[in-house]
């Protein structure tokens, strides 16, 4: 059976461990080398039945401490041994050689720990893959003719606010069945309240504006490419949607405002029409020949004049409404445009393995330069102090 | 010339370790794994031993003549050959006895002065 890269880390903890012994003097190693081998085995062991994943790291991190430092008292313990038996001179030369290779040492420790630790974490971490949906937004035209377009400078801000907003993140939900599907991933099973998964999904979202474009980048992040670009076109779809039935609710408002304007003309209308009738009746006016004629049907003729107007004006208004009627009919495709949608990626954008484990390697080389400097002088200057400690009583 | 006598009161006191490593090995023999869980289980994972610290600590120990390595395995067919036990010597009893009665006697100074309850439990940290 083949081992996963998770399973790889048990045994190979063990051989860093057991190059690391080397850190100690050879006659400690040749006594105890074995043993503190074994014992790292076995704890490695509890670690993992403890925790696969954290247990091996957390080991580390507590098991690292202890060998940098009594792999210095040992060395020191051994170099005041040597010291007994070598003369001033080989003492001196002693302290040079022993010096490098406290200092190499120390260098080679913890280059290895920061590198081995950025690598674990590295592959530790979980991928995360990004799909990228684009889309071209307007702003709304005027809903009535006679309005001038204004130009909004927060357009864009805006609408990367609304994209990000309830109003839209909840459609996504509800059309990926979000709380759902992240339920089984994130609560054992159970079903996410929206809010729950709104929380989620926000989180998951980047959208870049592109420079001196209408266009908007929507980015959406998972550890499933599939999912990833599911989200991405949802959202603009969602938003696109969004702007349509805002605009068609503004289109109806629009005409409901118009229609009861058209029917309390008509009311107005038919009361003038009244009116002209009876004065017509009153005057005994024959036939529209006669205007102008006589100065005592002068009413008649105003009131038939403000007529003509109020007709005129509500035929204006039957066209509006039915210019109206047309527009909410026509689809408005061009408020939002999907220009690109959203593909599965083929490769995860997260975490970035290599400038991870470059960042490792400097930081492991920089940080064992001053370990190995702290070393040597921590070694030379307190050893007898370090040397007294180290005694069991 | 005969070696001067140590008395078990010249160890003391002792380093959190050495002290929990010698309690450990008050129960019997033990090897270093069973001598580590020895240490967590009574500190309550409080101390948790690295390799180089309890190699350290019994070193130390076998050079001070206050444990020494025992040639006999409890059972040979349960348990892996390669591994070392160790006991206590007669100093070394005598010594773990002596840091545990100076504990003892600190924790009845403590409770004279109320700083802890008599019901108080006494704890021996120290790091790994």
């Amino acid at each position: 059976m083949k081992n996963s890269p998770r399973q790889l880390e048990f045994p190979v903890s063990q051989k860093i461990y057991g190059r690391l012994l080397l850190a100690y003097p050879g006659s400690h190693r040749a006594k105890y080398g074995a043993a503190m081998a074994q014992l790292f085995r076995d704890q490695c062991r509890d670690a993992w039945n403890e925790s696969p994943t954290w247990g091996l790291l957390m080991l580390w991190v507590r098991i690292f401490p202890d060998l940098v430092g009594t792999s210095i008292l040992e060395r020191l313990a051994a170099l005041n041994e040597r010291k007994t038996m070598s003369d001033k001179l080989s003492n001196l030369f002693s302290f040079r050689t022993t010096s490098a290779s406290i200092f190499f040492t120390m260098f080679a420790l913890v280059f290895m720990l920061v590198f081995f630790l950025s690598v674990v974490i590295t592959y530790i971490l979980p991928e995360a893959y990004a799909s990228t949906a684009r889309v071209k937004v307007e702003s709304d035209a005027p809903v009535l003719e006679e309005q001038s377009p204004a130009y909004d400078p927060n357009f864009i801000q805006t609408t990367l606010e609304i994209i990000q907003s309830e109003l839209v993140l909840k459609r996504v939900i509800d059309v990926l069945d979000l709380n759902t599907k992240w339920g089984k991933k994130y609560s054992s099973g159970g079903t996410l309240k929206t809010a729950e998964s709104l929380q989620i999904l926000k989180q998951r979202l980047q959208l870049t504006p592109i420079r001196n474009t209408k266009l908007i980048a929507i980015t959406a992040y998972s550890d499933d490419k599939n999912e990833a670009a599911k989200i991405a076109n949802a959202v603009a779809e969602a938003y696109r949607d969004y702007r349509f039935e805002s605009r068609a609710m503004n289109d109806k408002a629009v005409i409901a405002v118009l229609l009861a304007e058209y029917q309390n003309q008509q009311v107005r209308i038919q009361k003038v029409q009244g009116e002209l009738d009876s004065l017509r009746q009153q005057l005994k006016i024959q036939s529209d020949a006669s205007a102008g004629q006589n100065p005592q049907e002068q009413p008649y003729w105003d009131k038939k004049r403000d007529l003509g107007y109020m007709l005129e004006s509500h035929q204006a208004l039957f066209s509006k409404i039915e210019a109206q009627k047309l527009d909410l009919a026509l689809p408005k495709l061009t408020l939002v445009q999907i220009t690109d949608t959203a593909e599965p990626s083929y490769a995860p954008v997260r975490p970035n393995k290599t400038l991870n484990i470059v960042i490792g390697a400097v930081a492991g080389g920089f940080l064992g330069l001053i370990a190995g400097a702290a070393s040597v002088f921590v070694a030379f200057k307190f050893g007898n102090r370090a040397s007294k400690n180290a005694a069991p009583a | 010339m005969a070696k001067p006598k140590i008395e078990p009161d010249d160890f003391l006191p002792l380093t959190p370790a050495v002290f929990h490593v010698l309690l450990a090995l008050s129960g019997g023999e033990r090897h270093g794994y069973a001598i580590m869980q020895e240490v967590v289980e009574s500190t309550g994972g409080q101390m948790k031993m690295g390799p180089g610290t309890l190699y350290g600590t019994i070193k130390r120990l076998l050079e001070a003549q206050l444990i020494e390595e025992s040639e006999e395995r409890p059972d040979p067919h349960l348990d892996d050959e390669r591994r070392r036990y160790y006991r206590l010597t007669g100093v070394g009893g005598q010594v773990v006895k002596a840091e545990a009665q100076r504990y003892a006697d600190i924790v009845a100074i403590a409770r004279g002065k109320k700083l802890i309850g008599k019901s108080a439990l006494v704890t021996v940290s120290g790091g790994c």
